[in-house]
């Protein structure tokens, strides 16, 4: 116990030793919308098997620049905090469509080699399903529902992960594992879990 | 990179025109493949209606639960015969399978439910013309709904016949049958060298449950421990294997959202559960009130709802024509057991009285 004691104690003196100098600086975001904005559309899978489409913006606000100087040169980690909108739709078969758009704040962060990790909290949501043939009944009369569906508030919580690009109105993929709740559903609320995979792009192209 | 897109956008397309094209095939009577949303004071709930509706003979099945889903039972023979003779309407129940809505728990009980059933036999005539012939099917839990059903008012008049399958017409009697069948069944088996371990095992538990009055504890054990006694059962050969069929597992994964279906079944049960269906439902005392003609089919080693639950029902049941019939070498679900025997029964009492 003294011995590994004495070993983690060291290994964390060495560790302090090799740290080099971190500078932590905010970069300036552009002023052109367009160059603070990325669109983005991929795949919606509910349950990875309805399949749908997804699409949106992100909003620049702040990035972070932090770089650590290291023996092998400085090691740059980018952290952005974005505003977030999404849409969607996704088909389950011969049952309903569901239609989603939310809206809230993205985290990212992104490492030397342009590997990404999404955290996504969009508490802003609203759901409506559209359903097929519905007959309501009411009052021992029957008739037809036009535009049939339920709407709900869905907040919705995301994670994922991501590759950067630099050189192209493509600045990225990504693949993010989903969570919303539709509530009030029944007597209750209703998770509904999902996949989207898709690709992030400017309209403006980014300088080389 | 933008080929790729390109090739993933041209490809999606091409799949959703082809599954729309294909969800919006015309309707043939002769072989129905329909669904309708049934909407109900809150509640939308889904008739996934399939099979020949030339005749507009429709077989409303009632799931089990509270909290299953309709289309766990298109599957063996009641799809590959039953939906030959008739149309067979898989109906999922307030707060069940894909059904949604909004509503307090004061919006979810049995006479809800059973006003839903009566929504959907409107909904049918109101699409297939009010010649349709209804025939109303309930499996355990769908045969407490069954009954409540047709016992509320002139409900009966809507129905041409009445099929319950292990059903729990008498919730607060099933947890003394429950005990006695236990007992019946353990001493039998014990007797017979089958499985001693296991059901030596039951025989000390069984005997450890509260018989003066109902107890939710030991209710719950009762029920899950059906279930391993069937397949303990099964193991020694007393049931008929199920055929091996993966349509229900394919309409309950593919077809209905499985976290769905397991979240809103779920919460239904518990909300009736909450309400005391399992203490308080009983119509056994209400039975000779349905005259209309009745087939009881029981599983003889049905765990979860004992044949002697189908004997009382017969004994009391009010209509002339009623038939008993037991399964030999059946569980709970005769439907899966002896899929063969199971259809033929359903048909001619359907070819009997429609």
């Amino acid at each position: 116990m003294k011995k590994i004691g004495v070993i983690l104690l060291l290994a964390l003196s060495f560790q302090g030793f090799g740290q080099r100098k971190m500078k932590v600086e905010f970069n300036k975001v552009p002023t052109s919308f367009w160059n603070r904005t990325e669109f983005k559309v991929g795949y919606f899978g509910n349950m990875l098997w309805n399949p749908g489409l997804n699409g949106g913006a992100e909003y620049l606000i702040r990035e972070k620049v932090k770089t650590k100087e290291r023996k092998k040169g400085p090691k740059t980690i980018i952290k952005k905090t974005l505003l977030n909108g999404n849409f969607g739709f996704y088909w389950d078969p011969k049952s309903h469509i569901g239609t989603f758009t939310n809206y809230g704040i993205l985290w990212r962060r992104t490492n030397p080699n342009g590997k990404q990790i999404n955290v996504q909290f969009n508490p802003l949501g609203y759901y409506r399903s559209f359903l097929p043939e519905t007959y309501e009944v009411s009052n021992n009369r029957v008739r037809k529902v036009p535009l049939p569906g339920r709407s709900y508030f869905a907040p919705s919580l995301s994670v994922g992960v991501g590759k950067l690009r630099k050189t192209s109105k493509l600045t990225g993929r990504y693949l993010n594992l989903n969570f919303m709740v539709l509530t009030p559903y029944n007597t209750n609320i209703l998770p509904l879990v999902s996949i989207t995979y898709g690709y992030r792009f400017k309209i403006q192209k980014n300088k080389k | 990179m933008k080929k790729i897109i390109y090739i993933n956008v041209k490809t999606l397309t091409l799949c959703f025109s082809i599954l729309f094209f294909l969800s919006c095939a015309k309707e043939d009577l002769g072989d129905l493949n329909n669904i309708l949303y049934v909407r109900h004071k809150g509640a939308d709930m889904p008739a996934y209606i399939h099979g020949n509706a030339s005749e507009k003979v429709f077989l409303i099945i009632l799931h089990g639960g509270p909290g299953g889903s309709g289309l766990e039972y298109r599957s063996g023979s009641i799809k590959n015969e039953i939906e030959k003779s008739c149309a067979v309407v898989y109906f999922d129940q307030r707060g069940s399978g894909m059904s949604q809505g909004r509503y307090s728990e004061d919006g979810i009980n049995i006479d809800i439910m059973a006003e839903d059933v009566v929504a959907l036999v409107k909904v049918i005539q109101r699409k297939y013309g009010a010649d349709s012939r209804f025939f109303l099917m309930g499996h355990s839990w769908g045969g407490t709904l069954g009954t409540a059903t047709l016992l509320h008012g002139t409900n009966q008049n809507l129905f041409k016949g009445w099929i319950e399958v292990d059903g729990g017409h008498d919730l607060k009697q099933l947890y003394f049958e429950n005990i006695n069948y236990f007992k019946i069944v353990a001493e039998e088996q014990i007797a017979a060298q089958n499985n001693l371990a296991y059901w030596n095992g039951v025989s000390v538990k069984i005997n450890q449950v509260d018989d003066t009055q109902y107890n939710e504890r030991d209710g719950d054990y009762m029920n899950e421990e059906a279930f391993k006694a069937e397949e303990i059962l099964l193991s020694d050969m007393l049931l008929d294997s199920p055929r091996e069929d993966f349509t229900s597992f394919g309409n309950t994964v593919f077809r209905n959202n499985p976290l769905t279906t397991w979240w809103s079944g779920g919460n239904t049960n518990g909300v009736l559960s909450d309400q005391g269906i399992w203490e308080n439902i009983s119509y056994t005392n209400r039975l000779h009130e349905i005259t209309i003609p009745s087939l009881l089919l029981w599983g003889k080693y049905d765990m979860v709802i004992p044949p002697k639950m189908g004997e009382d029902a017969y004994d009391n049941l009010g209509s002339d024509e009623k038939k008993f019939v037991l399964f030999e070498r059946s569980g709970h679900s005769p439907m899966d057991n002896e899929a063969d025997k199971f259809a033929n029964e359903v048909i001619g009492f359907l070819d009997s009285n429609k």
